[in-house]
């Protein structure tokens, strides 16, 4: 069986600050990094390859650049890697991102079959969390989102339970395979590499499939196969630090100052 | 003279057999670990093997130090006459009746009262051990071993008490001259005579407890821990020339095995220390993590080596798997022993180098500690979970604490600073992670802009573009990651034309200076308290006032400022210049100094076992009833904050070294 | 064409890059260039080959950022000037164009997804409710709710009391847990038979692993996670939403597809007046799914609200106490404060160390690293090892007596006083409103 995980390369965003003259975004020196959770969908992949030795290939669309992000995922231990790269891929939404790879899937798919796709909850750029649902309906797949937890995985009977995390509480759900799941990061805590891995993913080769293997029409993907653009972009107004009432003179005061403010601008509901 | 020259020749072939084996063993052994070049400037070496060795230096810091002097040189001048006594024992006619009676008489007189030294110590040392046992001879580990020891030292004095007994016989039956030996004239007089004990059966039986006494010593020796007769000598000839402040590169090969995870990927020296210990239990009382209640004991990591290879050595030569591993997940857990070293030992020590700093025979404990974290950080990415983050966030922001690069040069939001430039500015300022990330550090940064500017010194920074420097990667044993770091700053420095650095963290500052030396890199690195201590000594920086507020100030010395790279007195210059009078000492101080608890990358990871460190220190300092307790490092700052506020300790404050002399300008 | 007259070419200039704007979209300009004039560096930004460039303009309009344009020269400028003053702008109607809107117009109607769980309703289903109201006005169409789950019918009545004209009620007892495949065929029918223009949903859990869904069948457009929604001057929805961990604002479109969808972020619309007595049209619909075609199957929901086991981690308000909570005994004041919040009571390392807290509810470097929505530190100085663990937090609230102390640089909102004058107090303000508030606005967290 093949557990399939999706991972994106995006701009380090907390290290992405506005500029307070021009308000446009500082992105110069700003490095890529692997989405911080696709690193938790990646660890849980590998444990289970660890468990049950299924076979992991990571996948990711993105520019040539991209490689160092799949590069990481060989060095973490991935049998394949797989580059989703071609100038008709780009500026996607995420309908025709998730075209794209879904197609990849199913191709890897034909060759081994897929019993799994690991997606994280959401990207650190795009923050739309719609790519995973968006794979698992064009595949037909299960889709289990926001888990935190894997309770029970049998391979034999091909089901799986697992724990999703929801506002104020928690569900577990049981689902057949072939599933698609998006995970959060209390799933897991990620494995770190190791030297010799890393030696070895410098030398190991990322495969790279233009719309050339994938043959998809271009008026689904990229820029022509996406129905949403965006037509703006600025910098939100800024909270800064605020002292509220004066709790020193009158404490009492300042905490119902406190509370009204939240409430007022729905910080907090009651 | 023998009494029977051929039984004395098979027992002596016996005891010698069991010598060379033991001795062939053990040696082979030390052939097992990997190449190392330890005879390069024999000059160097040979000087300090005089003085650390013969001269004992070390040895005689301690109390019974001097009963040690007078055993060791007792040996090496007690070796003349055993070696007299066995060349005579199978050849009666060479002996030193040979020799010219002046000379003879000289030889025997030397031997004699050499002799009636070494018993007097030995009997001093059974004492020692028996009724002024120090700490560190009262552990359960010393207390399993001590059989061996008085089994030694009976010897020792057995082997001394046949000597006179021979000797004594040899006057009362008018052999030898009464004149050369005051001390065996002085028992044939005294006991020989008035017991009316036979002569003749006293040199008899004297003569073979003698021979017994040296041959058990020779045959047990190499078994023993006094095998260090035999290698101490030699060990403080091959120690290592570096200070202990820095590691040795790795080359990033495919196919290669990183750090040690077994004992033959140490060095030969390595394994050479390991039958050189003494067992003094030195390291053992000045390590900051033993001493605190930690699972590390240096001693017990070197024992553990030496117990590894003697272990796994047959399989070894064979090409075999170790059966014992060398390193245990836990202290009780599967592999756990008396030749394994346990993981939280292992991430337990802070580099500070004390041990290395007190070991009479010059045993290199500490890097045999970060080449373990070295196989596990890099061979099997095993290693405390809170070092996890810290390795991450090194790698993706370049600083400890995962911060955004950006925010670097916030620090100075409300000060004029300028960008290193080549050829105008003179000093780069290397802030360091600390000082411009931590809110309470930052303090310290701005304290020292203040001090360089008022000096009018020119410097600069590299604004956001600084990165860490590297040093808790590298003592925590993440080499690949320092490995890169290194190179980007080594490649950054050069190309932004920097000839001078200052650091205000001593960490920074040994890895600028040591560190990156290996990576071709020799700038002019000082810490703070040098340049300020300079500055003042010229006189072109000039304070308004004495810093008097600040009270009765205690000085804690940084283990990477002082012991590893010597620098004691430009803190204390610096201190006695701004207050006017030389600071507060630690009963521990300087060479002696306690570690805060923050180095070899603690600072990064939760202290589980024991006493806190920093706590220990604190305590320590509040005997000397400070005011103000000053540091120069950013990391001591943190744990002398937070053990005084763990201890409640008043009113008493900590500052930075830069803080205390700031005050002297405000006007 | 006015070119033709005056027998100059209309010239077309050279795209270039605006230094420093780019954000590394993705490349949309490379994709949009049909002469491949524009190649992507390294870093993700463009650089545009001036000799390929037809000044076409297209990747200047695909640019999210601004940060293209097409630069003339002198010359250029002068023949453009010549040309501008010899003829009016002439109106192109694009037959292409024609057909799109006709397409367009065949989808009518605002509707508002009901999320419910267990026949409760999430609150921000009524906070879309009153955008949806504005936005269904502003176009002059109906506004719908779309009421899905089983026993859920009194769910219609509430939505016409928050502004809905009329409601699509799907219920039936294969609804009654959320489980993605049914409530997916439900809602793409009611959309295939009913065609709405714009269909709103919570960005919350529920919502967002739904809308993904049904955006992918429908083959639509989807924005996520929106703070502002409007309409712009050729009846297309706005949406303006924060991406970048938060540190942009982008405006998404969706101007060629129908309906345009989109997720709304809980308790950014402000909660309409509920007025109570309003009724309107349920439209039933039936689903046509049956329980036997749903492999899902939702085995527990359990509430985090009576828990025993704490995590800190993963908890969504925290109340921290440090070394100036002065004992054990006091952590009960915080405990008192984060049951009205509904979270849980952290720590920093001092008060882990002191014995007041296990080391489990440690926040900081060698503690839990927590991102909750609502992070109050009490008594903490904010030390860098404390503050690393918690400053990704939504929102950090600091009360502590010390002006100077460092947390308030991290904080967006502080009281300057005594934590045990200032918590007790902001409990009982919590409590009081709680009893205040109307039975009626009866909502499940989110
Ligand atoms: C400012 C801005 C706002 C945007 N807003 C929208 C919007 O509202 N609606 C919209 O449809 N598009 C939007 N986009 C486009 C969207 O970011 C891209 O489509 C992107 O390719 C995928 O979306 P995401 O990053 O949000 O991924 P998410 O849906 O948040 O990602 C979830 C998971 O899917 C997987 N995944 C996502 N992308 C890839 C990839 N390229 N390769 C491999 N795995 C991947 C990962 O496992 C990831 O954790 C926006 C883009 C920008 C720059
Ligand atoms: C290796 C290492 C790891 C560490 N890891 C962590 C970690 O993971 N997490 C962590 O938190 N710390 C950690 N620390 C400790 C950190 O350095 C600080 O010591 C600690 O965070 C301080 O805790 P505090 O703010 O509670 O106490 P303090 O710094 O003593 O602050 C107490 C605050 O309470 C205020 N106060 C007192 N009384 C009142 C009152 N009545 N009303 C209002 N305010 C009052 C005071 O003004 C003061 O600001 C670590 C330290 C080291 C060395
Ligand atoms: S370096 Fe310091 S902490 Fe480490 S073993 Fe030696 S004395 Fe102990
Ligand atoms: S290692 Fe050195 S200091 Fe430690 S016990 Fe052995 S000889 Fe003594
Ligand atoms: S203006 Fe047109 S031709 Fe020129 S780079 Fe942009 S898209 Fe390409
Ligand atoms: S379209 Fe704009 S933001 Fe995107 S890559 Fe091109 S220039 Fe950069």
């Amino acid at each position: 069986m093949l557990v399939v995980v999706c991972i994106k390369q995006v701009p380090d965003t907390t290290q992405v600050q506005i500029d307070p003259v021009t308000n446009t975004l500082v992105r110069e020196g700003i490095p890529f990094i692997v989405n911080p959770y696709d690193t938790h969908a990646l660890e849980e992949a590998l444990r289970l390859k660890d468990r049950f030795g299924f076979r992991v290939a990571a996948i990711s669309m993105g520019p040539p650049n991209a490689e160092a992000t799949l590069k990481k995922a060989l060095a973490l231990g991935v049998d394949e890697a797989i580059l989703l790269s071609d100038r008709v891929f780009g500026g996607a939404d995420t309908l025709a991102t998730s075209r794209v790879l879904s197609e990849a899937i199913d191709r890897l798919n034909r060759q081994e079959q897929v019993g799994i796709v690991i997606c994280g909850k959401q990207t650190i750029d795009g923050d739309t969390a719609q790519v995973g649902p968006g794979i698992a309906t064009r595949l037909g797949y299960t889709q289990l989102t926001l888990v935190d937890r894997i309770e029970k995985f049998d391979p034999f009977q091909g089901r799986i339970t697992v724990r999703r995390k929801l506002e104020g509480r928690h569900e577990t759900v049981e689902a057949p395979l072939p599933v698609l799941l998006t995970v959060v990061r209390e799933l897991n805590r990620p494995r770190y590499p190791t030297v010799p891995m890393r030696l070895e993913s410098e030398q190991a080769t990322v495969q790279v499939w233009s719309n050339q293997e994938l043959q998809l029409d271009q008026n689904g993907i990229g820029l022509k196969g996406s129905p949403t653009w965006v037509s703006r972009i600025f910098s939100p107004q800024r909270e800064k630090g605020e002292i509220v009432g004066d709790g020193a003179a009158d404490p009492a005061g300042a905490a119902h100052l406190l509370v009204d403010k939240l409430v007022s601008r729905d910080l907090l509901v009651v | 003279m023998s009494p029977n020259p051929k039984l004395f020749a098979v027992l002596l072939l016996l005891s010698a057999s069991a010598f060379v084996i033991g001795c062939y063993r053990r040696f082979s052994l030390v052939a097992l670990g990997r190449p190392e070049d330890r005879l390069d400037a024999p000059g160097t070496r040979f000087s300090r093997m005089l003085r650390l060795a013969f001269g004992q230096q070390r040895v005689l810091g301690k109390p019974f130090g001097m009963n040690h002097f007078v055993i060791f040189w007792s040996f090496i001048i007690l070796a003349a006459a055993n070696a007299e006594f066995l060349v005579s024992g199978l050849a009666p006619q060479v002996s030193l009746a040979a020799l010219p009676v002046p000379l003879q008489h000289a030889l025997l007189f030397l031997f004699d009262l050499v002799s009636m030294a070494a018993l007097v110590c030995v009997l001093v040392a059974f004492a020692r051990r028996l009724f002024f046992a120090e700490p560190s001879l009262s552990s359960d580990y010393v207390k399993a071993r001590s059989p061996e020891a008085f089994l030694i030292l009976s010897l020792i004095a057995l082997l001394m008490l046949a000597y006179f007994g021979l000797h004594a016989a040899r006057i009362a039956a008018g052999i030898e001259d009464p004149a050369a030996m005051p001390v065996s004239a002085f028992i044939a007089a005294n006991l020989v005579a008035p017991l009316a004990i036979d002569p003749a059966t006293l040199a008899v039986w004297s003569w073979w407890l003698h021979a017994l006494a040296l041959l058990s010593f020779l045959a047990y020796l190499p078994q023993s821990k006094h095998m260090h007769i035999l290698t101490a000598i030699p060990n403080c000839f091959l120690a290592g020339l570096e200070r202990p402040n820095t590691q040795p590169r790795e080359e990033f090969t495919r196919g290669g095995r990183f750090g040690a995870g077994r004992v033959d990927e140490f060095t030969w020296k390595d394994l050479f220390d390991s039958f050189s210990c003494t067992e003094c239990g030195r390291c053992q009382d000045a390590c900051p993590a033993a001493g605190t209640g930690k699972s590390l004991n240096p001693r017990s990591v070197i024992h553990a080596l030496k117990t590894n290879l003697l272990a796994n050595g047959a399989s070894l030569r064979a090409g075999d798997a170790p059966p014992q591993p060398l390193i245990a997940a836990s202290e009780t857990g599967a592999g756990a022993g008396e030749g394994s070293a346990a993981e939280n030992a292992i991430w337990a020590c802070t580099t500070c180098g004390a041990c290395m700093s007190v070991c009479p025979v010059l045993i290199e404990h500490m890097p045999k500690i970060v080449k373990m974290r070295r196989h596990l950080v890099q061979m099997k990415a095993s290693f405390p979970e809170e070092l996890a983050t810290f390795f991450e966030n090194v790698e993706a922001r370049s600083n400890p604490w995962g911060i955004a690069p950006t925010e670097r040069t916030k620090w100075h939001a409300n000060l004029q600073v300028r960008p290193f430039e080549q050829g105008k500015t003179e000093y780069l300022l290397y802030v360091g992670c600390a000082g411009a990330y931590d809110a309470r550090q930052k303090q310290v940064t701005v304290a020292l802009a203040a001090i360089l500017d008022a000096a009018g010194v020119s410097w600069g920074t590299l604004g956001k573009d600084e990165r860490c420097c590297g040093d808790s990667l590298r003592r925590l044993g993440n080499e690949y990651v320092f490995d890169r770091t290194a190179r980007d700053n080594v490649s950054l420095l050069a190309e932004r034309g920097v000839k001078k650095i200052v650091t205000q963290c001593p960490h920074c500052f040994s890895t600028l200076k040591n560190d990156y030396r290996q990576y071709g890199m020799d700038l002019d690195v000082m810490h703070h308290s040098e340049l300020i201590a300079g500055l003042l000594a010229s006189g072109q920086l000039e304070l308004k006032q004495r810093v008097a507020d600040l009270g009765r100030l205690l000085f804690h010395d940084s283990c990477y400022l002082g012991r590893h790279n010597d620098v004691y007195d430009a803190p204390r210059q610096a201190l006695t210049a701004a207050t006017g009078s030389a600071p507060a000492e630690f009963a521990r101080n300087a060479e002696r100094s306690f570690c805060c608890g923050a180095g070899g990358g603690r600072m990064w990871q939760e202290e589980q076992e024991g006493e806190r460190i920093n706590l220990n220190r604190v305590k320590e300092a509040l005997q000397q009833e400070p005011d103000t307790i000053c540091v120069s490092c950013p990391y001591c700052l943190t744990m002398m904050e937070d053990g005084l506020k763990d201890l409640q300790g008043g009113s008493v404050r900590v500052k930075d070294l830069a803080e205390v002399v700031v005050e002297g300008l405000r006007a | 064409m006015s070119e033709a007259k005056i027998g100059v070419k209309r010239p077309r200039g050279k795209a270039r890059l605006i230094e420093g704007r780019c954000i590394a979209c993705g490349g949309r300009c490379e994709s949009a260039c049909p002469v491949d004039a524009v190649e992507m560096s390294g870093s993700g930004e463009p650089e545009i080959v001036a000799s390929k460039c037809i000044g076409c303009v297209k990747c200047v309009k695909v640019c999210p950022a601004q940060a293209l344009e097409v630069v003339f020269t002198d010359e250029e400028k002068r023949i453009l000037e010549r040309l501008a003053t010899e003829s009016g702008a002439d109106a192109e109607v694009d037959p292409e164009a024609q057909a799109l809107a006709d397409k367009l117009a065949a989808y009518r109607g605002v509707w508002v997804f009901v999320e419910q769980t267990e026949g409760e309703p999430a609150r921000v289903s009524w906070e879309l409710m009153g955008k949806g109201r504005e936005l269904a006005d502003t176009l002059g169409v109906p506004l719908s709710a779309v009421v899905v789950g089983s026993h859920v019918e009194e769910l219609c009545y509430h939505s016409f009391c928050y502004g809905a004209d009329q409601a699509y009620l799907v219920d039936e007892p294969v609804f009654r847990h959320y489980r993605t495949e049914a409530y997916l065929k439900a809602v793409c029918r009611l959309i295939e038979n009913y065609k709405p223009e714009i269909v709103l949903m919570g960005a919350t859990g529920l919502g967002r692993d739904l809308a993904g869904a049904v955006a992918t069948v429908v083959g639509t457009g989807l924005t996520a996670d929106c703070t502002g929604l409007g309409i712009d001057d050729r009846r297309n929805l706005m949406q303006t939403r924060p991406a970048f961990g938060g540190n942009i604002m982008a405006t998404i479109m969706c101007d060629k597809f129908r309906p345009q969808m989109a997720t709304v972020r809980p308790h950014v619309m402000p909660l309409p007046e509920r007025v109570e007595g309003k009724s309107g049209p349920v439209i039933r619909v039936a689903s046509g799914v049956v329980e036997e075609e749903i492999l899902t199957k939702v085995l527990a929901v359990v509430s985090d609200r009576n828990k025993d086991h704490v995590d800190v981690a993963g908890a969504e308000f925290i109340v921290s106490g440090g070394r100036g909570m002065m004992g054990k005994e006091n952590f009960v004041l915080l405990q008192e404060l984060a049951d009205e919040l509904g979270g849980v009571v952290g720590a920093s390392r001092s008060a882990v160390d002191a014995g007041w807290m296990p080391h489990e509810r440690q926040v900081g470097q060698t503690g839990k690293t927590v991102r909750p929505k609502i992070y109050i530190a009490c008594g903490i100085s904010g030390a860098i090892q404390h503050l690393v663990g918690m400053q990704d937090s939504d929102l950090i609230i600091a009360i502590n007596r010390d002006p100077d102390a460092p947390i308030f640089e991290v904080a967006h909102l502080g009281i300057i006083g005594d934590l045990f004058q200032v918590v007790p107090a902001l409990t009982e303000r919590l409590r009081n409103m709680k009893q205040k508030a109307p039975e009626d606005a009866i909502c499940s967290n989110g």
